[in-house]
């Protein structure tokens, strides 16, 4: 007996949980499976809990609606990148030159559902197929194409195709950590520039733009924000712009000169946001997480994850942000993939249909315990505007982003202004040269005359590379023929990279002799 | 083995002898045949799937071949950093497990003191622990409210705001943490190497008048070396391309994270595929460094361990003073897994600029049953790391018998193959893999549902748990055919013995505790793999405990807690195994490794 010891404790380590399961009871199944039965092949970013609620709920609505029963499978390969990756593996070889797939193309899933419009509007757009979803259905669903000038699915136009459709929506802002900061003896942040606060040197949690599209959208926030006072400037001494479109505007070399100086701004705050950084995580969930824990004092973050702390960890340790005058707003689209065919077409659109269905709607912002509500919170904002009618029973019945989106917002076309180099810079800039930017910024705090080190780090701001410089990579990166496109987009990151590098070693010397 | 010998057995089975066997070149045809099988298996499910993706880093968007990228990484000064730190970051790291495990292991072989076995058991700790879990441990300990902080703000040290342990240690963290994570490798191999030495030799010196130095020095350890070189081969090329341990410590400047980063960005980037073959030779050239230095000149012993050195019992206070570097280590190794283990009893929020979590609670336990991914993936991971492992100790066994016994041509490259699956980063193997199941998906006309990671990824996954793990059975496994001489074996031969029975009855048992040894490491990292679990497995029906971990992880709000519940049953369920898997071969802990 005793010689079987840890053999009989093995077993029933092994087989107690699956005794427990049956009295606590087991989640939310598999949706039906067996002959008949079409199963949609979903590849998406979203956690269990998002999964949990709308996989079974299709299945459910597709029963009552159309009389037949599906099956959801999803697949949760990890982050954006992660997905994309998973798509250009599986379609390059089989894409034409006119962006179609041959017949015998078998796509690897049929629906890719999660991400941010411009994942799907730049990285991924030539691996989605047309939405057979009517105009009068998009039509009642969005009565504006657009919130604050982002769009909130694919329209293009009357009676243009339309790829992708927003199924809820994404703010960012800040989430920090009352009692660290009252620790840090430092006031609450209210906006972007307070992040480049030195007193938060190292507490300061964020995501790596690299990875996290969306992290991507809050960084590119802070520069539009810049650009859109100097902007706001300019309009001001030029009355008869004001009306004009972007491209009209940048017709205007003085227009373009202030917009410039406006990134160059941006950058800056950036930069003294970036060198504020503890890290550059490539865990979405990992900042929120730091700050309800005081393992960081701040972040830039998702604004339901924030929300998902606020009520896990409680105010006291978890507060989120909006900051004024910038919130990015963001839809998180679905979108039926290329070489998807028949019947699975059917349902691929029957998916869309019904997460832009009123009551998949409210699932993603009901309080737990409510009708029709999930089992546990998942603090999002609907894309429908006519979903913000009755909101008693939400867990903020307060959130509304079509109202408060109404002040600034990310620009689409300004972001296609950036769409290949800003990576580049964030990239070289922080990633590849960090032990030296961290070096370099500790130097400069390290200064105590007040009036040098502010000098310092105003110099720090002033970013290495200007807008026309950018503009130029940029259009010799297009110039270079596409067999040599990787290389040169590789030296381009090491050039800019070695920019930096002595940009920091210069004022790391100088910051060393003014101490 | 039958299984390789079976085409080959001409005549009669028994009394069949070697020196009648035609010879291809020096070897033999057994030999011959059993190399062409083990190049198949690592033509298919290494190669391939490696060169799947390597490809990448030599190919333009063209099509065309291209050697840019290496120029381009030569040029670049943060990738070159990068590459050097991890050198130095690997030698430290081995340096410092060396430094660990070899007082120990001379300490456990040698000697008898009170809770000698049970130390010897408990040492193996670090073996046990998955590593997303093990990280939010030592997030946990290590976090700026943690409970380090807070004892060194207790005693006046550190101010409220904490110590940020995490930010200021860096490199002397990533290689304090990995080698505490990571001498067990060394310690198993060393432990089997001395065990399994003549204490005639030894006793001979001894009688000549040798010094207990001299002894060590010039008998014990150039005898050790085989046990020594796996262990330090392990162990430098893991360090090398270790990718959680600098990632938590928030280090960049280092080849893993580097080639990490830069895959998992959004846009193409071939550059971190060319990194990826430049890591390998890297790889290969720190194992031949290693080979140089502690396998050189190294030829079989030309006599077993016939019988067991009888180590010396030591009482009273030197046996309480043996016991304590024992407690030093384990009590270091030890502490990722109580932060573990609390962290899922503290109420959510509970555990923040307290020593001690403020309160405690069963829930976190309950929410990971009701999730549906928690039990079946228990049962998952057991199923594939058994198969895995067994699947890894005969291609591993077939492996080592050539290296050892055969006289091949070229075995060199069987060595570097077996050793591969170490120096590829798992994230790189496991798209491989995924890569070669969308090929077949895309060009097979009926594809079989098995090779179809989306129906039915099990095949695979073991497949890939096996090639990864191999370099253990190998490694171990080697070191023991090389301590057990050959004289036994052609012994048995020329008494009639076939080379099935010679095989099962004299080399078999010979090297069963390498074997063991071996088997322990590749079943406990197979139930411990992330990568291709996590790349792989894509179905909720099939997630191994590794991804049913990581997916409740990125739970919002409660993630980290719920995740440690089901890392402590992880723990509980692979601790068990190791000590039933002792008990039932009847020996201790530190005695099962030898032979």
């Amino acid at each position: 007996m005793k010689k079987y010891l840890f053999l009989i404790l093995f077993v029933i380590v092994l087989v107690l949980p699956a005794v427990l399961q049956r009295v606590v009871g087991a989640a939310a199944s598999e949706g039906e499976s067996g002959p008949g039965v079409v199963t949609l092949d979903v590849v998406t970013p979203h956690n269990q809990d998002i999964r949990n609620v709308f996989g079974p709920g299709f299945s459910e609505w597709h029963k009552a609606k159309y009389g037949s029963a599906v099956n959801v499978r999803f697949t949760a390969p990890g982050g954006t990148g992660d997905i994309s990756r998973l798509l250009t593996a599986n379609y390059t070889s089989a894409l034409q030159p006119d962006g179609s797939v041959g017949v015998d193309f078998k796509p690897p899933y049929d629906v890719v559902w999660g991400g941010g419009d411009f994942f799907f509007d730049i990285e991924i757009k030539k691996f989605l197929a047309p939405t057979s979803l009517s105009e009068d259905f998009l039509k009642a669903a969005f009565p504006e194409p657009s919130l604050a000038g982002v769009r909130l699915y694919d329209y293009n136009g009357p009676g243009k195709p339309v790829k992708w459709v927003g199924i809820c929506i994404s703010a960012f802002g800040i989430i920090y950590n009352p009692d660290v900061y009252a620790g840090l003896g430092i006031p609450a942040p209210e906006s972007w520039p307070d992040l480049t606060r030195p007193d938060l040197q190292g507490w300061l949690a964020l995501a790596n733009p690299q990875s996290s599209s969306s992290a991507a959208v809050a960084y590119s926030m802070v520069y539009q924000r810049a650009m859109a006072d100097e902007e706001e400037a300019f309009l001001k001494t030029h009355p008869d712009l004001v009306k004009a479109s972007t491209a009209e505007r940048m017709k205007n070399a003085d227009y373009k000169a202030a917009v410039a100086r406006g990134w160059h701004t941006g950058m800056g705050r950036l930069m003294l946001i970036a060198a504020n950084a503890r890290y550059f995580t490539d865990s979405g969930t990992q900042p929120s997480w730091d700050v309800a824990n005081g393992d960081a004092a701040v972040a830039m973050t998702i604004d339901f994850y924030a929300r998902t702390y606020e009520g896990a960890a409680g105010e006291k340790r978890a507060r989120l942000v909006t900051p004024r005058g910038a919130t990015a707003i963001n839809p998180d689209p679905a979108a039926v993939l290329l070489g998807v065919k028949g019947e699975k077409y059917t349902v691929a659109n029957q998916f869309l249909e019904y997460l832009l269905s009123p009551e998949a709607q409210q699932k993603w912002i009901l309080k737990p315990g409510t009708a029709g509500a999930p089992d546990r919170a998942l603090y999002r904002p609907p894309v429908r505007k006519d979903a913000y009618t009755d909101t008693a029973n939400w867990t903020h019945p307060r959130l509304n982003p079509f109202s408060d989106a109404l002040g600034f917002n990310q620009r689409g076309e300004w972001n296609a202004l950036f769409s290949e180099t800003r990576s580049l810079v964030w990239a070289a800039s922080w990633i590849d040269t960090r032990v030296q930017l961290k070096d370099t910024y500790k130097s400069i705090l390290a200064v105590e005359n007040e009036s040098k080190r502010a000098a310092l780090l105003a110099e720090l701001a002033n970013i290495p590379i200007t807008y026309q410089e950018l503009e130029k990579i940029r259009a010799d990166l297009k110039a270079v023929p596409k067999d040599k496109s990787d290389e040169a987009k590789a030296q381009a990151r090491i050039d800019m990279a070695n920019r930096f590098r002595e940009f920091y070693s210069r004022l790391k010397v100088k910051a060393e002799g003014a101490q | 083995m039958s299984v390789g010998y079976q085409p080959v057995a001409v005549g009669k089975r028994r009394g069949f002898r070697w020196a009648s066997l035609p010879v291809i070149g020096r070897a033999q045809p057994l030999h011959v045949l059993l190399a062409v099988l083990v190049y198949v298996f690592f033509a298919v499910f290494l190669i391939w799937p490696i060169a799947q993706i390597v490809y990448t880093g030599f190919v333009s968007p063209g099509g065309g071949l291209t050697l840019a990228y290496f120029k381009l990484i030569f040029a670049d000064p943060n990738l070159v950093a990068g590459l050097r730190n991890s050198v130095l970051v690997a030698c430290s790291t081995t340096f410092l497990s060396l430094l660990i495990s070899l007082p120990l292991a001379i300490l456990s072989v040698r000697f008898t003191f009170p809770g000698r076995g049970l130390m010897s058991g408990l040492l193996l700790v670090p073996l046990v622990l998955p590593p997303f879990v093990g990280a939010i441990g030592m997030r946990m300990l290590l976090g700026r409210n943690g409970p380090l902080s807070m004892i060194l703000y207790k005693l006046g040290i550190v101010d409220a705001n904490g110590f940020d342990w995490l930010g200021n240690l860096q490199y002397a963290g990533v290689v304090f943490i990995q080698a505490l994570g990571l001498y067990p490798i060394m310690l198993l191999n060393i432990q089997a190497s001395l065990a399994n030495i003549d204490p005639a030799m030894e006793q001979a010196a001894y009688n000549l008048g040798a010094s207990r130095a001299s002894v060590f020095r010039k008998i014990t350890f150039p005898l050790m070396r085989p046990g020594m070189f796996a262990g330090c081969t392990l162990v430098l090329i893991w360090s090398f391309t270790e990718l959680g341990t600098p990632l938590m410590f928030d280090v960049y400047t280092v080849t893993p994270v580097q080639v990490f980063k830069q895959i998992t960005e959004v846009s193409s980037n071939p550059l971190p595929y060319a990194l990826v073959v430049v890591m390998l030779f890297a790889s290969t050239l720190l194992y031949l460094i290693g080979k140089v230095v502690l396998g050189r000149g190294f030829t079989a012993a030309t006599t077993k361990a016939s019988v067991q050195a009888t180590p010396t019992k030591l009482t009273g206070w030197k046996g309480t003073a043996a016991l304590l570097p024992f407690l030093l280590v384990f009590g270091l190794a030890v502490l990722p897994h109580l932060a573990v283990v609390l962290t899922s009893i503290t109420a959510t929020g509970a555990w923040y600029k307290t020593v001690l979590p403020a309160t405690f609670t069963a829930s976190h336990f309950f929410d990971a049953l009701r999730s549906d991914l928690a039990v079946p993936s228990v049962y998952n991971s057991v199923r594939y790391a058994t198969m895995a492992t067994l699947l890894g100790c005969v291609v591993g066994l077939t492996i080592a018998v050539l290296l050892v016994r055969s006289k091949l041509p070229g075995k060199g490259v069987i060595d570097a193959l077996a050793m591969l699956p170490l120096a590829v980063p798992g994230l790189v193997l496991a798209f491989g893999y995924l890569s070669i199941s969308v090929y077949c998906v895309n060009h097979l006309k009926h594809c079989p549902d098995w090779l179809n990671v989306k129906e039915y990824p099990v095949v695979l996954l073991v497949l890939a748990y096996a090639a990864r793990r191999l370099p253990y059975i190998v490694r171990s496994t080697v070191a023991g055919l090389q301590q057990t001489p050959e004289d036994l074996e052609l012994a048995a031969a020329n008494l009639g013995a076939s080379r099935f029975r010679t095989m099962r009855k004299i080399t078999l048992p010979l090297i069963v505790a390498n074997l063991i040894a071996g088997a322990l490491l590749a079943f406990a990292f197979a139930m411990l793999e992330v990568s291709d679990s996590i790349i792989l497995a894509q179905n909720n029906r099939f997630y191994p405990i590794t991804k049913a971990i990581w997916e409740l992880s990125q739970r919002l709000g409660d993630g980290p807690y719920v995740a440690s519940a089901l890392g402590v049953w992880a723990m509980t369920l692979l601790a068990l195994t190791i000590l039933g898997a002792n008990q039932l071969l009847g020996k201790r802990m530190g005695a099962i490794f030898r032979a």
